[in-house]
């Protein structure tokens, strides 16, 4: 036990005095801020888009341009060109093809009194103008139809007006405001910090074991420390770090979440709902996966040469974060459908998915408790079957170990 | 007192190849034990069997006096063939790291550092990384870290592979002293001429067998001196002795092999009655030479 803290706390003074170490705990938080910051400012800024609306009717045509201009956010500049034609069409392809405009709303007359309404534009997949169109031309002829059934002008902006839907979260008794939006932000940062630490840390002590290797200094150690003294030393050393990072992290952003600059940089957002639980189980969730990735990855690593043969196993620790990310709309929306259960269940991905089931909605504790339980007997077989490679791989010079010989290795006793 | 090391009859293979079979030797203390035998010969398999980093398939290990523990270890300083040292680590970390490993106080580990690095000169370093350092620097650490903790056994597996003139002699003259000191060396080498002066006692191995050990000096009693190396001048018509076997002459220097059982004494006095002799050398066979005649091969150094 002695030699086990001792190792611990060497390799723990080595990776804090690292650059590495460094760099990322002020890099990372910063990246992702700027990354939100963008992603935010973007969004104020609008799209800017350069639209024509096209119809027959021009009173029609007006209200869907005022509805489009309502947006202030949207930022669009929007034309009309009514009444319109078919000849009309082909001079708006021209418009496009010179890129003077970026599309063109399109209403047709059809025979039964309906209208149909086309969005011709240069992009695909532009969702939020595709949601602001759909709103402005519903809305603008809801306008127009009260006006030719004979509502008086004046009447038709109070019938027609809309509301917001607040959104309040409810959880111990009470209700306070939230919204999907800053949820969603909340439990993919929650994700995105737990992933990178998780699998960062975990090809960590990988690294660790490659360079013990090439710097051949195992042989030295094993003549005092068994390997599994080793293996659990580096694991702990290395665990350490990254709960020191986490720490300085949760600290740091307590301190700015409560100061005035984001205040009122929040201002207008709901702020996501944080419990001491919450917190206490991401931690508790960090410190399970980081086991189960690093002592997959110190197993592996004894049976590679150098890092670049490490790197070649590094997708076996992206596919579950692929994953889990890939699920991430998903469990947000639906956090208590079977398969949001089931892929937090599974050990891979469940420290992953997890987070984003707290951020959506708090899971019963027997999910929780399972989750916990199922990580914690992956990482003792992995860990069992690990400490053999490792055992083996460690003195074993040369090449990459191919799968036959980890088999062999794994039944050395 | 009992043996510092028994091994009795371990036996090792690996899946297709058997490491170490049958061997058996004990190392007294104080005494310098020389394990020889060419490359892939099993010393290195048979040192880790020794400090429990692989175990035998059969037969015994026994340190100390007792059956094979960890706790023994403490007492063992082990300097692998594949030496390494934590790159990122300052020099006196290490040492003191390394001297805790094996149950040092770390105040002790750092006095017993720098006493060592003050006495091999390298006191500048203690406090730069290992990467910064020479390779003979990093040598040096590396016997350091071995004897840190005043081990009763010493360990050296090749230890003269790499060494620079200068540490080569350091670590000779290191040994000898530990050996005055009552410690047990046992050092494994493929270079046999580099240790026939150090060593007490020997096991030849050779493709995992012990195929010769005991006392130096026993050992090599049991071969005849039948080499001779004579300078002179004068006539060379000696040579043509009925004792001498073969000869190659150099112009003033001959090497000469005698027959079986030829009186070396009666060679002398016929050169002496038509040359002048300024040396004439009875030599006895050198280690390697005995190991070819025993094995029957040339080894593979």
């Amino acid at each position: 036990m002695r030699n086990v803290w001792l190792v611990a706390q060497r390799e723990y003074m080595e990776q804090i005095r690292g650059k590495t170490f460094k760099i990322t705990t002020v890099l990372l938080p910063a990246v992702f801020i700027g990354i939100m910051a963008v992603m935010v400012f973007a969004g104020s800024w609008g799209s800017g888009k350069h639209v024509v609306v096209a119809a027959q009717n021009q009173d029609l045509a007006m209200r869907v341009r005022d509805q489009l201009l309502a947006d202030k956010d949207a930022k669009m500049s929007v034309d009309v060109l009514a009444p319109a034609n078919e000849a009309d069409r082909q001079t708006l392809h021209a418009e496009m093809d010179r890129k003077e405009i970026d599309g063109f709303v399109w209403l047709t007359p059809s025979p039964d009194a309906k209208v149909q309404v086309t969005y011709v534009s240069r992009s695909a997949g532009d969702f939020s103008t595709n949601d602001l169109l759909q709103k402005a031309v519903n809305h603008a002829l809801v306008e127009h139809r009260l006006v030719a059934k004979g509502i008086p002008a004046a009447e038709v902006a109070p019938l027609t007006g809309t509301v917001d839907v607040k959104t309040m979260l409810y959880r111990q008794g009470k209700e306070t405001p939230s919204s999907a939006l800053s949820t969603l932000i909340f439990g993919e940062v929650m994700a995105f910090l737990l992933t990178f630490t998780v699998v960062m840390y975990g090809m960590n002590v990988g690294r660790s074991v490659i360079q013990e290797k090439t710097s051949r200094i195992f042989e030295v150690m094993l003549a005092t420390v068994k390997s599994t003294d080793m293996l659990a030393g580096k694991l702990i050393g290395i665990g350490a770090v990254g709960l020191t990072q986490i720490a300085i992290w949760i600290i740091f952003g307590a301190i700015a979440l409560s100061s005035a600059l984001v205040e009122t940089w929040l201002s207008g957002y709901a702020r996501p709902q944080v419990s001491v639980t919450e917190i206490a189980l991401l931690c508790l969730y960090f410190v399970l996966g980081y086991g189960l990735y690093s002592a997959f990855f110190a197993g592996l690593a004894a049976t590679c040469d150098t890092e670049q043969e490490l790197q070649q196993y590094a997708p076996l620790a992206a596919v579950p974060v692929w994953l889990s990310f890939g699920m991430f709309v998903y469990i947000m929306g639906n956090p208590n459908s079977i398969w949001s259960i089931l892929i937090s269940m599974f050990p891979p991905t469940s420290p992953i998915t997890m987070a984003f089931r707290f951020a959506a909605q708090f899971p019963p504790a027997w999910q929780i408790a399972l989750s916990l339980a199922l990580l914690a007997v992956s990482i003792y077989i992995v860990l069992w079957l690990s400490s053999r490679l490792y055992r083996v791989g460690i003195l074993m010079y040369g090449k990459r170990a191919t799968l036959p010989e980890m088999f062999r290795w794994l039944r050395y006793s | 007192m009992p043996p510092v090391v028994a091994l009795d009859r371990i036996s090792k293979s690996y899946e297709n190849k058997v490491a170490v079979e049958d061997l058996s030797f004990q190392i007294e203390p104080g005494s310098m034990f020389g394990l020889l035998g060419p490359n892939g010969s099993g010393k290195t398999s048979s040192i880790r069997m020794m400090i429990g980093i692989t175990m035998p398939d059969s037969g015994s290990v026994r340190l100390f006096g007792k059956p094979y523990e960890r706790e023994s270890l403490k007492r063992v300083g082990y300097l692998p063939e594949e030496r390494g040292l934590y790159k990122k680590m300052k020099v006196m970390d290490q040492l003191v790291f390394i001297g805790r490993l094996r149950g040092l106080d770390p105040a002790v580990a750092g006095k017993r550092a720098h006493e060592w690095c003050e006495r091999l000169q390298i006191l500048d370093a203690v406090q730069k990384k290992t990467e910064e350092l020479s390779k003979g620097m990093q040598q040096k650490i590396q016997f350091i870290a071995t004897l840190i903790h005043e081990p009763e056994l010493v360990i050296m597996d090749e230890p003269f592979s790499g060494l620079d003139p200068v540490n080569a002699s350091l670590l000779q003259d290191t040994l000898l002293d530990l050996k005055k000191k009552g410690r047990a060396i046992l050092f494994s080498t493929h270079r046999m001429d580099q240790v026939e002066k150090l060593c007490d006692t020997i096991c030849l191995i050779h493709r995992g067998r012990a195929v010769l050990s005991g006392g130096m000096r026993e050992v090599k009693s049991r071969y005849e001196r039948d080499h001779v190396v004579i300078n002179f001048d004068g006539e060379a018509c000696f040579l043509h002795h009925p004792s001498v076997k073969s000869f190659k002459n150099y112009g003033g220097q001959a090497e000469i092999e005698l027959h079986e059982h030829a009186n070396a004494q009666d060679l002398l006095r016929a050169a002496m009655e038509k040359a002048v002799v300024y040396r004439f050398e009875l030599m006895e066979p050198s280690l390697e030479e005995i190991f070819i005649r025993t094995v029957g091969e040339k080894i593979d150094a």
